[in-house]
Order: C-alpha cells, then structure tokens, then sequence
C-alpha cells in the first residue's frame, strides 16, 4: 500500500517535471500544447477506491496548476477525469478480470486501449481548454488548439504506455 | 440518522468530486484575473435576466388590481351606456313615465367594490360570501354585479361580511328582458350546469333570436336596467305550452368569481318598503 502510493508520487512528479521543464514550452505551429501528464491517471487499477484516485488526480492537477500558472484549470479537469476513469474502465474491462485489473496494451489489447486513452483524454483536453479559453468569442481557434492538443496528449500517453511495458518486460 | 451515515459513505465519491471541484473553480476565479472578469460578466447577465423574471412575476401579481380597475370601468361604461340608450330613445320617441324614472334612479346608483370570500357553485342551493357588510351600507336585498354580467342578491349581512344569494341558487329568481324590446320574464337556475340559466314566461308572440341578449329589467329595486345577463342559447316551449323558455349563456364565470361590486341605490330601502306595504294590504 505504502510502496503503491510511493511509486505513485514517483509517478507524478515526474510526470508534472516532465510537464514543466518539456512539454509547456512545446506550442506546435502557436496552437497545440500537449498536456500528457493525465498518463498519471490512466494507469490507476481496477480496485482503486474512487475517493483515492479522486485525491490523486486533484493533487496531480493542482501541482501542474502551480508550475504552469494556471490555478483551478488543471485541479478541476483532473478531478473530473479522475471521476471518470474507473466508470469507463468498468465498461471495458473482460468479465473475468483481476481485482487489480491494470489497463494497458497487454490487459485491454491494443486497440481497446487506444480507444480507452482516446476517451480519457477526449474528456480531459476538452475540459481543460474550456476552462482555458472560458468563452466561445474565438471559437475557430479554441477548436484548433483543443484538437491539435488532444491528438499530442493521447500520441504522447500511448507512447509513454509503450515504454511502461517495455520497462516491465 | 445512521441511514444518512451510510448514504454519505455509500457515495463519498460524489460528495469528493463537488468539493474538489468547488475548491479548484474557487482558484481558477480567484486567482485568473481574466476569469474572474469573464465570470462577473456572465454572472452579471445572469442576475439581470432573475431581475426581468421578477418583474415579469410582480407585474403578473399586479393584474389582479388592474383587473378590478378595468371591471369597475367597465361597470360604470355600462351604466352611462344604459343612461344614453335611454337619452336616445327618449329623444326619437315619447318617452313614457316609467322610463323617465328608470333613467332618474340610474343616476342614484352607487356600486360598492367587493372580494368573494367563499364561493361554489357544485351545489343545487349555493351562496357566495363577500367582504362587505352592513358597516360599508351592505343590506340584504341588494344587487351584486360583476364586470362581466349579474351575480346575485345579499342574502343577509353582518357587520362586515354579506352572504349573496347568487343566480346558482334554486331560490333565485331575477326579472329579466331581452335587450331592444319589453318582453320580461324571470330568469332561474335549473342546478345543472353553472353556465346556463332558463328565462321564463317570454311571451309567444315576442321576436327574438338565439344569440340576443338579456338584460336585467329594472323592474325591481335590485338591479337598476341594462346590465348584462347573458345571451340567448337555446328557444325552447315552456311546459304548459303558453310562453317560451330561453336557454340563457350566462355572462358571468361563477366559478372563477373573485371581484363583484354591490349595486347601491339610494331609494332602495324606500321603494322595499313600498312594495312590503303594498304586499300586507294586498294580503288583508
């Protein structure tokens, strides 16, 4: 338990560096900005309690909050997709599946993963760049940024899942 | 109370998701000036809109006292229209004496606004309470009218409420005519339907058609002439086969009845007691 929940902020403040030191300085062609430190939250196992990964996803969101100067914006849509995980994962997952069921190209097989990671972060970018762009005044270029985004951030999670087997294996 | 407990833990997740998500808009408006600007913007549309709805339902509210206005606008048309019809008709003709009286007493009319207290119109015998009594000059024998038409007679009254005996009641019987000739007859409620009354006695030799109005006559002291009744709805043969029987659609909605005026004249009290005398030494 205590490990489980040392590797996780293992997990996150690497993520979150990564986030700061790299990824918030990428705005590909002015528009998309990839924000993959949602990966934290698409590992999180069947069984986890909701509150738990809740805590985590807001803790995860509020830090990207405080190093990106973006307050509330990170916190609100990492709680949300937070929220959301482990309802979609329920969907997904076999009937017989482990109690700590954890989702990757392995256990879901490749293209239910990708379509799982679409998802999460389809919810997650688009939360995020409401609460960033709060008005429909410059709708053309909120769609833009939102999908250009989108697309970096899940390429990005699916790359890192890549590599997360890789080093497993 | 243990219920409540388990109702929390059982869902302690979505009570986790509203507070986190509270805390971090709470950020996002408190420390993003540009939020925070957009966000007093919205809210302030948002407010003006709850401030046109208010006013939409106050001024919703008010109708019921620019609904009493109109109706007793409409009650004093209707009576300058009765004394001009009567200017007329004694202008293009030679007026009898009566009708010379009748034009006189319209002008001692005094009518007294009212709220229906209680009402109803299910039963075969009904009455309706008004907020005025006998402190406001409400008497017993008094007609009560409405903007749209006649209502009934105070029945009895106290200090400061009246009991009318309306239309929709089996003892009712009001002196009635159609408007443009003589013929009268009394008008009766069958205690069926509350929107139709019966007119009686209307002579067989009378010209009329469905659709004509029926006025109050004037022959009593209750109702000066010319208030509006109802329209013809139906010709039918009374029993006897001597007179017709009208079908009459009331004017008068009793059972939406909220605001009446009682029709005060001021030689009421002499004329009653006219025809009381008359009555007593008819009966010697």
């Amino acid at each position: 338990m205590l490990l489980t929940s040392l590797q996780r902020l293992l997990w996150m403040l690497v993520l979150v560096a990564a986030q700061l030191l790299v990824f918030n300085h990428i705005h590909l062609f002015g528009y998309a900005t990839p924000l993959p430190f949602v990966y934290f939250l698409l590992r999180f196992p069947l069984n986890t309690e909701r509150w738990s990964i809740l805590l985590w996803g807001f803790v995860c969101g509020l830090l990207t909050d405080i190093i990106s100067l973006t307050p509330g914006i990170g916190s609100a849509a990492m709680t949300m997709t937070a929220f959301v995980q482990p309802l979609l994962l329920n969907l997904m997952v076999p009937k017989d599946a482990v109690e700590d069921f954890r989702p990757g190209y392995r256990t879901l097989g490749f293209w239910p993963y990708v379509y799982y990671v679409t998802q999460l972060t389809f919810l997650f970018t688009l939360i995020y760049f409401l609460l960033l762009s709060f008005s429909f005044h410059h709708f053309l270029d909120f769609i833009i940024s939102f999908v250009s985004s989108w697309a970096l951030t899940l390429l990005l999670c699916l790359i890192f899942e890549g590599f997360h087997k890789k080093g497993h294996e | 109370m243990r219920a409540l407990l388990d109702f929390i833990t059982k869902y302690n997740h979505w009570f986790l998701l509203v507070v986190l998500e509270g805390i971090s808009f709470v950020l996002l408006f408190q420390f993003n000036r540009y939020h925070n600007s957009v966000w007093m913007t919205s809210a302030n549309s948002v407010v003006g809109q709850f401030y046109a709805w208010e006013n939409e339902a106050l001024r919703y509210i008010s109708l019921g006292q620019v609904n009493e206005d109109l109706m007793q606008r409409n009650l004093v048309l209707e009576q300058s229209n009765e004394v001009l019809r009567r200017r007329i008709a004694e202008l293009t003709h030679d007026s009898t004496q009566a009708e010379r009286k009748l034009t006189d007493q319209l002008q001692d009319i005094r009518l007294l606004h009212a709220h229906v207290i209680t009402n109803s119109v299910m039963h075969r015998d009904n009455f309706i309470t008004i907020d005025r009594g006998t402190a406001d000059s409400v008497q017993a024998e008094m007609g009560v009218v409405c903007g749209t038409g006649i209502v009934g007679i105070v029945y009895i009254a106290s200090a400061h409420y009246a009991i009318v005996q309306p239309l929709l009641n089996s003892g009712s019987r009001i002196s009635c005519r159609l408007r443009g000739s003589e013929y009268f007859g009394y008008l009766k409620w069958d205690g069926v339907d509350p929107l139709y009354a019966t007119l009686d006695d209307i002579p067989r030799h009378a010209r009329f058609k469905v659709g004509d109005t029926v006025e109050t006559s004037g022959f009593s002291s209750v109702f000066p002439p010319g208030i509006f009744v109802g329209k013809v709805a139906a010709i039918e043969d009374s029993d006897d086969g001597l007179s017709y029987q009208l079908k009459v659609h009331l004017g008068t909605d009793f059972s939406r009845l909220q605001d009446v005026s009682v029709v005060q004249q001021r030689f009421q009290s002499e004329i009653h007691n006219l025809e009381h005398q008359a009555d007593s030494i008819a009966q010697l």
